[in-house]
């Protein structure tokens, strides 16, 4: 028998969440995108553009032979900050490794699925339908 | 002793007048409780009250000589899609939706704010504003200027606003991209389903393009306490080559 509220349930939850989790953005069709393929970009951010009506990160990646640039395009600020980004969660010189769907064309750009950030968190493209605020008690309340 | 009485009767008299007025008036009180605030899609789903859920959409039946360009449009639309060209849309500039897709972009919430005279909507998605002018005529139709949202009056009847909307530029997506002429109407009947569920029945006219009206429900769950963010379209990096098609203008060149 296993406890449901042990961390490692939690996390795998949240891992799955991730994994399953599409963008919700409204804005366009995701066509460009190899949603099918993914890969693995781990670099240093150059840039993180905290924008509508997508969100951007810019990173440079080491291939071996020198440094290949890559965009990564996100959801909008508001679906986001559902999924727990901030405004302020990258900066430059931030080193991340992300899972991204290319582009079809072959150019370097993409669209993120899950990025693992500097402190070990583990953030997705998104996250649930909007909910609620908490009431100012449980905003009160220490977790 | 008898000035008293009088007084007292009249003062009764009065009373009986003023509820009488106001129980026939309420079908036309400039604001109602209970729509303001955030509210999020509802789409029902498991685990969700099916009572709640919004009714199954009607058909869109076009007139012929333009459901046969709208059919073969969305089979092409359908088709760049599988070869990995989204197809080029307003959106993908950046351009708002207007009526009626405002009212229903993604998961996107909408706020509704009632003040005397009128209820405006306002949606996170492309920060678009909708007002609708309570308890009076709607213009002639020569009177409003085409534009993304028309021209929108409301009235109540008991507990549920109906809005008529008319003057929606051509140029403007419709309903599931259908095409749609300058005399488009759109009456929208919007209740509260429960204390913390919204409905909005969408019926969209057009004698031009169809061939009869189709009506569809949004339904909304209540967001309490939540602040709409902001959404300024200032970072577009997707555009519509030379050859229609749908790119992305990368950085760090």
């Amino acid at each position: 028998m296993f406890r449901t509220d042990a961390p490692i349930w939690r996390s795998i939850a949240v891992i799955a969440i991730i994994c399953v989790a599409r963008p919700a953005l409204g804005h366009h069709s995701f066509a460009m995108f190899d949603t099918g393929t993914q890969v693995t970009l781990t670099g240093v951010v150059t840039a993180f553009e905290w924008t509508n009506p997508h969100v951007y990160i810019e990173l440079d990646v080491p291939d071996g032979r020198g440094v290949k640039h890559w965009t990564i395009e996100l959801g909008s600020t508001s679906i986001l900050m559902r999924g727990g980004w901030k405004f302020n969660t990258l900066k430059g010189g931030d080193q991340v490794s992300a899972v991204v769907n290319p582009l079809r064309n072959g150019e370097p750009g993409s669209l993120l699925s899950r990025i693992t950030l500097p402190d070990g968190r583990v953030l997705g493209n998104g996250g649930p339908p909007p909910a609620a605020a908490p009431s100012p008690a449980d905003a009160n309340r220490k977790p | 002793m008898r000035t008293d009485r009088s007084t007292g009767a009249a003062l009764i008299l009065m009373t009986g007048l003023i509820v009488l007025l106001e129980t026939f008036s309420s079908g036309q009180s400039s604001a109602k409780p209970g729509l303001d605030g955030a509210w999020a899609p509802f789409t029902g789903g498991r685990g969700a009250n099916a009572a709640l859920a919004p009714p199954p959409a009607g058909p869109l039946v076009l007139k012929p000589e333009y459901a046969k360009r709208y059919d073969a449009q969305r089979a092409a639309d359908a088709e760049a899609t599988k070869r990995g060209e989204p197809p080029p849309s307003a959106a993908v500039s950046c351009i708002p939706y207007g009526m009626p897709r405002m009212m229903s972009v993604a998961s996107y919430p909408v706020e509704i704010l009632q003040t005397p005279g009128q209820v405006t909507i306002v949606t996170e998605a492309f920060s678009e504003v909708r007002r609708v002018y309570l308890n009076q005529p709607q213009l002639p139709a020569d009177e409003i200027p085409p534009g993304y949202y028309g021209h929108s009056v409301g009235r109540w009847e008991n507990d549920t606003l109906i809005v008529d909307t008319f003057g929606i530029k051509e140029s403007v997506p419709g309903y599931q991209n259908m095409p749609h002429s300058s005399q488009m109407r759109i009456t929208e009947r919007i209740r509260l389903v429960a204390p913390d569920v919204l409905h909005d029945q969408i019926t969209i006219d057009d004698p031009v393009v169809l061939e009869k009206p189709v009506t569809y429900t949004l339904a909304y769950r209540k967001l309490a306490g939540y602040k709409m963010v902001e959404f300024v379209c200032e970072n577009n990096r997707e555009y519509i080559d030379e050859q229609g098609k749908v790119r992305l203008r990368l950085g760090g060149k």
